[in-house]
């Protein structure tokens, strides 16, 4: 920088004044504001161009897990500026509290992340076949899973030489299920292939499975989507309540009883899968299901690995001295992470309130 | 390195000491707190009751910009930071805002339009009426279905 053997007047200019991690952190994050630019464009022209697209109740998110996420990112951007403020005090000790304090809350986005992702596993919410339960329509194709799926238990069921009395019932399920809901829909489209009827035993089948919220909950409120506006299948044809107390495999369930037509605390309302939970996974309904467990794993999938780097490098951070020589490092993190924050400032409405 | 005499003259971390201080970053995170619960009221059934849902998304973006501004000017110190801060986030935007506005086409051609294809492959429910016509005209595609053209 300063040659003073021989020096004419050149002043050393570097690209930028600041140092090089933190134009090499500006840099990388440029590079980041792109990449979720793309991700986060290519969900707006997804969601916005589907024809269908579930609410978030039909999916299991709860918006009160996203808000409480939000806080705990905001929070932590918080601790994180005041460990790098304590830094520049020198007071390391205060600089290390704030921080642990940082990676503390990074954990709990992450535990409340897995709480979220275990309420779409559990209902056979996945981006991809063969874990993937989601069908998006009612057709044939939705019939015969369901049968297959209900002779796959079966099968098992019947293997089983000394059944326990729980899994004669499970049996009775199956049979119930078989007999009232898919053989119906099934034989009617067999044999009456341009009757509606066929078609409307389908929705009836996908709609005991897995009721979808939208469908149940608010008639005409703003949370379903704007094509197709609930439909009036249900509300005109049938009345649910009677429907469900026709139906005797329903009283056979553990904790069905009650629940049948009950909303739970999120407002989802109990299907044969809730009812039968761990066991009879059947297939689901859920039009532009599949397009958004791709774009919602994709998306909360990248922020999440973004969470991580971020939390491995508050560890690596906690094992330096956190004094004013090392504030630039702390920065860049800082910076890091403030970005991280950032992208699920965007993600949360998005994925959640929209 | 422990020194903390130790004066590089390119880092910054001394240039804006004096900016930043704690009450300002309590009053920054009171602030983001507030619109996050701005957007969380969205939720609430007296909002969608009330407000229809473009204008609430629209809402919500300009709660989002508005965190996502305080968050870069003040946590990430671009306020104070010198002119170099243009160097790098002018062409980050301008190329995000170029990828986004590349996709608009096919947000305005998917959203208004919905090919034969893509209805196809749609979850409909069966219509009252003539469907049986249209199951009879649409048999020999294997499939039947209506096909909604709003």
């Amino acid at each position: 920088m300063s040659d003073q053997g021989h020096a004419p007047d050149f002043d050393y200019q570097p690209a930028l004044p600041i140092s090089n991690g933190k134009t090499f952190m500006w840099l990388f994050l440029s590079t980041e504001i792109m990449f979720f630019a793309a991700l986060i464009g290519t969900y707006i022209v997804l969601r916005f161009g589907a024809i269908s697209w579930p609410s978030t109740h039909d999916v299991h998110l709860a918006e009160i897990y996203g808000a409480v996420n939000t806080f705990v990112l905001i929070c932590s951007s918080v601790t994180i500026v005041l460990a790098l403020e304590a830094a520049k005090k020198n007071n390391s000790p205060l600089a290390k509290g704030w921080m642990v304090l940082t990676l503390v809350l990074g954990t709990v986005f992450l535990g409340i992340k897995m709480v979220e992702y275990d309420a779409k596993f559990s209902h056979g919410l996945y981006p991809q076949h063969p874990h993937s339960g989601i069908y998006e329509k009612p057709d044939v194709y939705y019939a015969q899973a369901v049968r297959l799926r209900l002779s796959e238990l079966k099968v098992e069921l019947l293997a089983i030489t000394d059944r326990t009395a729980e899994q004669d019932k499970q049996l009775t399920v199956i049979d119930d299920i078989s007999r009232e809901l898919v053989a119906p829909a099934e034989e009617q489209l067999r044999n009456h292939p341009d009757s509606p009827l066929g078609r409307k035993l389908l929705w009836k089948l996908a709609d005991e499975i897995y009721p979808r919220a939208s469908v149940h909950e608010n008639p005409g409120g703003g949370h379903t989507s704007a094509r197709h506006p609930n439909p009036g299948y249900l509300l005109g044809s049938q009345d649910s309540a009677g429907r469900r107390d026709r139906s005797p495999f329903l009283l056979t369930g553990g904790e069905g009883d009650a629940g049948a037509e009950a909303h739970d605390s999120s407002g989802h309302v109990s299907g044969l899968n809730d009812q039968h939970h761990p066991w009879l996974k059947l297939p689901i309904m859920i039009p532009g299901g599949n397009m958004w467990a791709s774009t919602y794993f994709l998306l909360t999938g990248f922020h999440a690995l973004h969470v991580v780097i971020g939390l491995i490098a508050f560890v690596i951070l906690l094992m330096m001295t956190l004094g004013r020589a090392n504030a630039g490092v702390i920065e860049n993190v800082g910076l890091y992470w403030h970005f991280v924050d950032l992208v699920w400032i965007f993600l949360f409405p998005l994925l959640y309130l929209f | 390195m422990s020194d903390s005499t130790h004066n590089d003259p390119h880092d910054s971390s001394d240039h804006h000491e004096s900016h930043g201080s704690i009450g300002l970053y309590v009053g920054i995170f009171a602030a983001l707190c507030v619109l996050t619960t701005f957007s969380f009221l969205t939720y609430f059934p007296f909002w969608r009751e009330n407000v229809p849902v473009g204008v609430s998304r629209v809402f919500m973006m300009a709660v989002s910009c508005t965190k996502a501004m305080l968050v870069i000017m003040f946590f990430m110190h671009l306020k104070w930071e010198a002119s170099w801060k243009w160097v790098l986030t002018v062409p980050a935007s301008f190329m995000s805002a170029l990828l986004i506005f590349a996709l608009v086409p096919d947000v305005g051609l998917r959203m208004r339009h919905a090919s034969h294809q893509r209805m196809i492959h749609a979850a409909e429910v069966p219509a009252e009426a003539d469907s049986a016509q249209t199951a009879a005209e649409d048999d020999h595609s294997g499939e039947t279905h209506e096909h909604e053209h709003e």
